[in-house]
Parts: structure tokens; sequence; C-alpha cells
């Protein structure tokens, strides 16, 4: 009885031992973990998409919906790991910082396993122009091939053409968009816009409102969102720098403070902070007097992008 | 129900082949991880960036094509092996009942149980589909003629389960048919790989496996149901056709192998 006891007592011992060794263990195995992981993340991919199609066999869908999702995974811990050690926020239309050398291949890998999932080309619209211009053109012209038929990858590759200033080619492209079955008419309206005025804010206003509208991607809305606002930011900042400048003639000096300017802000209808009273910017932001009260910009922590 | 006395004993073994494919475990096992992927499918789909419907239905019907498959093959190549091991073969063939009766009744009795399952899965993306969506989704009722067509690609894998465990053990039968499943889905490349050969044999005899083979690509919509396209009514009927001459090549090679076994 008593040899009995004794054995569960060290069995017992054995258990919590192993256990405290198992706990060890892990912790080494994670960390060891986190070094590999992050190798082969930046590997090239071992298929190719035609490949992977075949491979795939009746899943080629299921297979997209993959590459998609490791897609957004790949560009959210790029931002992640970015954000952990720069003090700025990573804008999702400028992302040329993060070393996205991989997205183009899963886009591509995505879009070829499922020539019709729209979302990814979308996406490459959005995100590779900035550092990867020609892959995300390819891409575009790769979906038109696939979707003859689809105006919004039209809208997506003149948006492409519109942002890197090829005001022609977003032209024609919004006009060969637009003669296309089912194309909303301000596709046509678009291509004349672009056409005429370019870089306007009235032509940028309305490309984002379109993409915005059209777009089911939170991530790309939000992008868009701040976009809109950056247009109203612009206005709304030749509105107060005209009325800053019509206080300095008047008085003879830049304006000390937005209290100073208060009766002339009142007038262009701008949200007014209630302690400071200066104007918001439009994601609820104060406005800030720069050059000795001469000039307005935005504040540091504004979410309107700054270019 | 007056039934033609020929269609009688079909219709008895049919019907005890769905009581026992019922009453199997494995089976009830296989539709639940199949609901559970389908429920898991809403999940993944918060990952997707706004692309939840298309997730679920290609998670949903490709579950529902992968574990009607291992339904049709694990189940289907037992189908005859346990008549024989457990000797219920031998009373039941001394009854008056042919051999392709028997072959057809064990057919269509896999094929009832593959269809209750199939229409078990089916709803279940479907009520997936609807609760993402918080109430109706076009895609809702979209899916279903891609579902038929998962269930007539399924009907064939029986057949050839079925005809391989006409003369094979099971273990070999299951590894051959899926072997049957994946080729089926490559044949285009089958055709294509004919046309490059240089050679005029080798050429007619890839053709010949081209033909000869099941062509599983007529019966793949997942991908396109995803987005919301229906197969047309002619390509429903053309993919109908095909798979009711395949089951009855099928079904007849394997009676023909059966018929000739020796089982004294």
């Amino acid at each position: 009885m008593k040899s009995n006891h004794k054995f569960e007592a060290m069995l017992s011992l054995l258990i919590l031992l192993s256990f405290a060794g198992v706990v060890c263990l892990s912790r080494l195995m994670d960390a060891r973990r986190r070094d590999i992981v992050a190798t082969p993340s930046e590997e090239q991919l071992y298929l190719k998409g035609a490949t992977a199609k075949r491979l795939s066999l009746a899943f080629n869908g299921l297979a997209a919906d993959w590459y998609w999702m490791r897609s957004l995974q790949y560009v959210g811990g790029k931002v992640v790991k970015y954000q952990d050690t720069h003090p700025e926020q990573a804008q999702l239309d400028d992302l040329g910082a993060l070393d996205l050398r991989l997205l183009p291949s899963l886009l591509r890998v995505a879009t070829t396993l499922d020539p019709q999932f729209m979302a990814p080309y979308e996406y490459a619209a959005m995100i590779l122009p900035t550092f990867s211009r020609d892959e995300a053109i390819s891409l575009l012209h790769y979906g038109i091939e696939q979707n003859p038929a689809a105006w919004r990858l039209y809208q997506h590759l003149g948006y492409i053409y519109w942002q890197s200033h090829d005001y022609s080619k977003a032209s024609e492209t919004y006009s060969a968009g637009a003669k296309l079955p089912g194309a909303p008419r301000w596709m046509a309206e678009m291509s004349a816009r672009t056409a005429a005025e370019g870089g306007s804010r009235r032509a940028a206003r309305e490309m984002y409102q379109h993409l915005y509208d059209e777009s089911n991607d939170d991530q790309v809305k939000q992008l868009l969102e701040r976009r809109l606002m950056q247009v109203d930011s612009f206005d709304e900042r030749d509105r107060i720098r005209r009325a800053l400048e019509n206080y300095a003639a008047r008085s003879g000096r830049c304006a000390g403070s937005w209290r100073e300017v208060a009766s002339q802000l009142q007038t262009l209808q701008l949200r007014l902070d209630p302690v400071t009273g200066a104007p918001l910017d439009p994601s609820g932001t104060p406005y800030v007097l720069t050059k000795k009260g001469c000039d307005v910009d935005l504040d540091l922590n504004s979410r309107v992008p700054y270019r | 129900m007056y039934i033609y006395p020929v269609f009688r004993p079909t219709r008895t073994i049919a019907r005890n082949t769905f009581r026992e494919a019922v009453r199997d475990r494995v089976l009830y096992n296989l539709v639940f991880f199949a609901l559970l992927l389908i429920g898991g499918a809403i999940f993944l789909g918060e990952l997707s960036g706004g692309q939840e419907a298309k997730v679920i239905v290609d998670l949903g019907l490709s579950a529902t094509l992968l574990f009607g498959v291992f339904i049709a093959i694990f189940v289907g190549v037992g189908l005859v092996y346990k008549e024989i091991e457990r000797r219920t073969l031998y009373a039941i063939l001394s009854k008056p009942v042919g051999r392709g009766e028997f072959l057809a009744g064990k057919y269509l009795g896999l094929c009832l149980t593959l269809l209750v399952n199939v229409l078990v899965m089916g709803a279940g993306v479907s009520l997936a589909l609807a609760y993402v969506a918080g109430g109706w989704n076009p895609l809702v009722l979209r899916i279903w003629p891609s579902i038929l067509l998962i269930y007539l690609e399924l009907s064939v894998i029986t057949g050839v389960a079925l005809l391989f465990s006409s003369f094979s053990t099971p273990a070999l039968s299951a590894l051959l048919t899926f072997l049957v499943f994946i080729i089926g889905h490559l044949s285009a490349d089958l055709k294509s790989f004919a046309a490059s050969l240089g050679g005029t044999t080798a050429r007619w005899f890839f053709r010949g496996l081209y033909y000869l083979l099941p062509n599983f690509s007529h019966y793949s919509f997942i991908t396109p149901a995803a987005h919301g396209y229906v197969p047309s009514f002619a390509e429903l009927i053309m993919a109908l056709l095909y798979a009711g001459v395949y089951v009855i090549v099928l079904l007849s090679a394997a009676t023909l192998i059966f018929s000739r076994r020796n089982f004294k």
C-alpha cells in the first residue's frame, strides 16, 4: 500500500515535470518558428497560376479564395509590421515602403485560378500602382481579356492611367468601358471629364466617388473615403487661405489665432472647433495655422492624406 | 405503388442499401464534417475582404463534392465486397434475382443515399448564404443547378467504384476510383497532350483515353456558381445525358464482369 502511494506520488511528479518540460519546449519552438515563418513569406511562389489551376481540379474557386485571402494577410502582416516600427500609419494607396514583392504574384495566381473573381483586380488597381504600375496594368488587361463584358475592369484600368497622369489613355479606357452593355452613363462622362480636365479636383472627386459607390471591399472603401476627404480638404483650405489673405490685407498682419478670423470662417460655412474656433477638416481634426498665421495646413494627426 | 415485376428485386435491394448506408455512422460523420466546414466558411468569409458569399459557395460546394466523392468511393467499393464477405450474396442470388439486378439495386441505393446527403449539404450552403446576407441572397437559389451537376458527377463516380469493386479488392478499387476522379478533371489536358504528340499511335491512344475516361470538367461549375452564373438548360440536359449514358456503360461492364465471377 505504501509503495503504491510512493509510486503515485512519483508519477504525479513526473507528470508535473513533464508538463513543465512541454511548456519550455513549446516556448522554445515558438521562438524558433517565428524565425522560420519570417523567411519563406518572401519566397517566390512555387506554383505558377496555370499549374495551380491544373492541380486544383474542380476546386479552383476555392484555391483562388485561398490565394486572395493570403494576399490580404500578406499586406495586412506587412502593414502591422511597418506600424510596429514606424510612428506614422501605413496608407493602403502608398505602400511602396512595405516591400510587397509577392503581392503581384499572389493576385496573378488568384485571378488565373478564377478569372471572374473581381476583387483581386480592384485590389490590384488600388494598391499595385504605387510600386508596380506595369504589373497592375498587365493584370487589369488580363482581366479584361477574360471578362470582356466587365465594365468595372475598364473603370479600374482607367483609374490606374488617371493616377499616373496619363489622361488620354484614362479617357480612352473609360470610353471603351462606356460602350459595354450595362455600363453606367457616368463612364462616358468620366471619359469626357478626364480628357478635358485631366487632374482637376472635380474629375478626382467623381473618380473616387464612383469607385467608392461600386466597391464592396471595406479597406478599399476606407481608402477612397480618405481620398474624397482629401479633395474636400483641398477646397476647404483654398477657402480658408482666401479668408486669411483678406484678413491680412485688412489688418496689415497675419492672424495670431483662429479666433481673430472667426467671423470670416463662419461665412465659409465650415465646421468649427467649439473651444478654439479652429475650422475642422473633413475627418474632424482642427486645421492648423502655419507661416505665422498666413497659411493653413492639415494637423499631423489628421486622417486626411497629406499627399 | 405498382412496379413492373422485373424492377421489384432492384427496388428492394436499393431500399436495403439505402437503409444500410443510413445506419452507417461513418456516413453521418462525413456529412457532419461537411456541414461543419460549410459553417466554418461563414467565419472564413470574414477574412476575405467583402467576399463572404463567394467563399461560402466555393468552400461549401467544394466540401459537398469532396465529401460526396469520399462517400461514393468508400461506400461504393464495399457494396459488393461486403455481401461476398458476409456471404449474404449467396442468399440473395439463390432467389430469383439476376446479378445485373443486384448491381443496379446496389447502385441505385447508394445514389439515393448520395442524393439525400447532397441535398442536406446544399441546404447547409443555402442557409449559410442567407445567414451571411442577413436575409435573401440570389445565390441561395442560383447554386442549385451547380449542386445538380455535383450530384451527377457523384453518380458517375459511384458507377466507377461499383465497376472496380465487381472484380477487385476494396482498397485497390478505392485507389483506382480516386485516380479516375482526378484524371476525369484533367481530361482536357489529356486531349491537348494527345494533340501535341508526334506519333500517330500515341496520339490515337491518348485521344481514345480521353473519350474512354469520364470527363468531369462538364460538371465543374462551382467557381462560376460562386459568381452567380447558372448553367444553361442545354448544358444541364447534356450533362444529364452524358452521366446517364456513362452510368449505363459502367453498370453494363460491371454486370458483365460480375456475371462471370465464380463464387463457389
